[in-house]
């Protein structure tokens, strides 16, 4: 038995769920507690071993493959793998006919009660005959149910994978998928910037909670309070390429730094490919005005020159300006030096690229003369990277 | 350091219930909870291997009601405490009671006392306040202990979980190590505001608790309701259900649903149609764009809950 549970977490691992020895541990106790019930034992080893309800899926997958064929060997890694092959056809009511003559033929008859059949339509099929009408409603109820916990599972699955997709792998598809993704980020972007902007370390005392602190210790004011530091004064100028390269990441961020407009005194959004447009982001569309060509090969030496001639008066002391674009510039001129008189102008210059840091620099890449002028320039592959990164900026 | 006895009563052999599968189901029954194997299962598990059990979920789905189910199961206390915002030691563990302490002193100095003895008296156990983490793991006898909404709070109160929810002890530096005599059952939910740590997750077994489904939802709406009739419970329940499938803002919960029906039962609606829909659809949803959409495809909704019963 703990040869088997060892093989079962083992091709767990391989599928790509982490689990600790300490966890395994758990699911040994777990699986010695809850007898032999087929269900049970499924929900006693998912609840040890699985912490994510996104790799819920792939453990029900794992359980029925590994849990139907052995159960009382060991399994062999050969025969593991002939099983891999079957992943695909699983889950499809009607492969399960093929697969039961299989089961059959290396399976002694006596394993059929504790063994129950792993496909729905299997038990509908037993129970008929036997005449338990019951039984077969009350496993009907608790397939319909479990049907509907790994829908639960299988879009925690999605949103995680869409938080973790590299940017340059994109499609439209998965553009879909991170929009809807995007909300819950966007509530936790502002929850965690919100939490940094409160916790005052410095800045003036406040009088009044000192003194509430202080009544604890007999009126000694040991415990300084601070007074919060609000309104900020920090004006954020948001400039994103939305040229093909990079679109899904522009869009994805606008949508982000639109979500943390109160932590900010304004915020401004542009985009731009060869030229700059104002942009806002309302219900997952981007809107532009003026339009922007987004076939034009992008030059953000053009856009700098805009930006500094037509828009001189956002660049001040408080304002933060994040970049996000690949800098590739089409080998037109960087004009690195525009942004130098930027940066001296502005609180901070932050560059986003969703580019992978091995290519940066490579090809038309103006990357690093970008860089030297910039105060930090930070490379965000992915959604979740693309929020860590802009809550550390901000 | 010394280990102190916070609860010099012998164990009470009373409360000791073996723990078995058909307890938990029995409990929950007792409860009237309406759950189904997954649940029951992870219950069963974090009683029987006395491990912390974090429950994940979306917001009204019963995850703070499985902490009260357990007490009742258990027929003990629920000790909660709700994390929030900058939620810190003294808040959750224990504090000194400065006032009292104070009082003592001036008493003491009266009497003439030594800095031994005087040290002694103001740091003992009647100067202590107990907070509910302090409280769970003191008690005579086993405890169900909720830590609601373990992702409101900080990072480092996380961290500080962690020895209590390994070894079930907290170390008072003035006093020593405070040991559990009974391991209270402890429960822990989340909201996923933010990711829990891999270390708290890896001590906890781990339960994802998603809305009914129509069927368990019909039952538990018979079961809280008795005076609704069958047919209204399915009709109510497959209602809701289409409602969670379209694109809200918050998804009704099950509270939620129960006032609804409750207005409806109230209101003497025979059958869940149109106008009753739009007369009380304030209950459920408390989103002006939720409402808007739920009315734009009302519809499209309504009739396929009658016609599928």
């Amino acid at each position: 038995m703990r040869q088997a549970l060892l093989g079962f977490i083992a091709r767990l691992r391989e599928a790509g769920v982490r689990i600790s020895v300490a966890e395994s541990l758990d699911a040994a106790h777990a699986f010695a507690a809850s007898g032999l019930e087929r269900t049970r034992t499924r929900e006693a080893l998912a609840a040890s071993l699985i912490k994510d309800e996104a790799d819920r899926p792939v453990f029900d997958r794992e359980f029925d493959l590994y849990f139907s064929a052995t159960k009382s060997r060991p399994v062999e890694p050969r025969r593991g793998r002939n099983l891999q092959g079957m992943t695909g056809q699983h889950g499809q009511p009607s492969e399960s006919g093929a697969e039961q003559p299989q089961r059959k033929a290396d399976e002694p008859p006596e394993h059929e009660k504790t063994v129950k059949p792993s496909s729905r339509k299997e038990q509908g099929d037993k129970a008929g005959p036997q005449n338990q009408e019951r039984d077969a409603q009350a496993q009907a109820e608790r397939a319909a149910s479990e049907r509907h916990e790994n829908q639960a599972g299988a879009a925690a699955a999605r949103s995680r994978e869409a938080e973790t997709k590299l940017f340059s792998a994109y499609t439209d598809l998965d553009y879909e998928q991170a929009l809807k993704a995007l909300e819950p980020l966007k509530r936790r972007f502002r929850v965690r910037l919100g939490r940094r902007l409160r916790l005052a370390r410095r800045g003036r005392i406040d009088i009044r909670r000192t003194i509430r602190a202080g009544i604890q210790r007999g009126g000694a004011l040991i415990d300084l309070r601070m007074r919060t530091r609000r309104p900020r004064h920090v004006d954020l100028l948001v400039l994103a390429d939305i040229s093909g390269s990079v679109r899904y990441a522009s869009s994805l961020m606008l949508g982000l730094a639109a979500g943390a407009r109160e932590c900010f005194r304004t915020v401004h959004s542009f985009v731009y490919v060869d030229r700059l447009a104002e942009a806002g982001f309302e219900r997952g569309y981007l809107h532009m005005a003026p339009m922007l060509d987004f076939y034009a090969r992008s030059d953000f030496g053009r856009v700098l020159a805009e930006l500094v001639a037509a828009r001189r008066h956002l660049l001040n002391r408080t304002t933060l300006v994040v970049i996000l674009g690949d800098g590739r510039n089409n080998r037109k001129s960087a004009r690195a030096d525009l942004l130098r008189q930027v940066s001296r102008r502005c609180r901070a210059v932050v560059w986003l690229n969703p580019e992978e840091p091995e290519r940066w620099g490579t090809g038309d890449s103006a990357i690093p003369a970008y860089a030297r002028e910039v105060d930090e320039m930070i490379a965000c592959r992915n959604l979740r990277e693309l929020e860590k990164s802009l809550v550390r900026v901000a | 350091m010394s280990c102190i006895d916070f609860a010099p009563q012998p164990r009470d052999a009373r409360f000791r219930v073996k723990i078995t599968q058909e307890f938990v189901a029995a409990g929950l029954r007792r409860a009237r909870y309406v759950t189904n194997e997954r649940v029951e299962t992870a219950l069963y598990l974090a009683l029987a291997l006395e491990k912390p059990l974090l429950i994940e979920g979306p917001a009204g789905a019963g995850k703070t009601e499985v902490a009260k189910v357990l007490a009742e199961m258990l027929a003990t206390e629920l000790v909660r405490l709700q994390c929030y915002e900058g939620l810190d030691e003294a808040r959750a563990l224990y504090e000194w009671n400065y006032q009292k302490q104070l009082l003592r002193l001036q008493a003491d100095e009266q009497e003439g006392l030594g800095w031994e003895q005087l040290t002694q008296h103001i740091f003992s156990r009647d100067y202590l306040l107990e907070r509910p983490l302090l409280k769970a793991i003191s008690a005579a006898r086993k405890v169900v202990l909720l830590i609601d909404e373990i992702d409101k709070s900080d990072e480092e109160f996380e961290a500080f979980l962690l020895e209590l929810l390994s070894d079930f002890q907290i170390s008072i530096p003035e006093l020593g190590t405070v040991r559990a005599q009974e391991r209270p059952a402890v429960v822990l939910t989340s909201n996923r505001a933010r990711e829990l740590s891999e270390a708290l997750r890896r001590r906890c077994l781990h339960l994802f608790i998603d809305f009914p489904g129509i069927e368990q939802e019909r039952r538990i709406l018979e079961l809280k309701i008795p005076d609704l009739d069958a047919a209204m419970a399915g009709a109510a329940a497959r209602f809701v259900n289409s409602l969670r499938k379209l694109e809200l803002t918050k998804q009704p919960s099950i509270a939620e649903t129960l006032d609804w029906v409750r207005a409806l039962v109230q209101l003497g609606v025979k059958e869940i149609d149109q106008a009753a829909v739009r007369a009380t659809l304030g209950l459920l949803l408390k989103h002006e764009g939720d409402r808007a959409l739920v009315e734009s495809k009302a519809a499209a909704i309504i009739p396929r809950a009658r016609q599928a019963h």
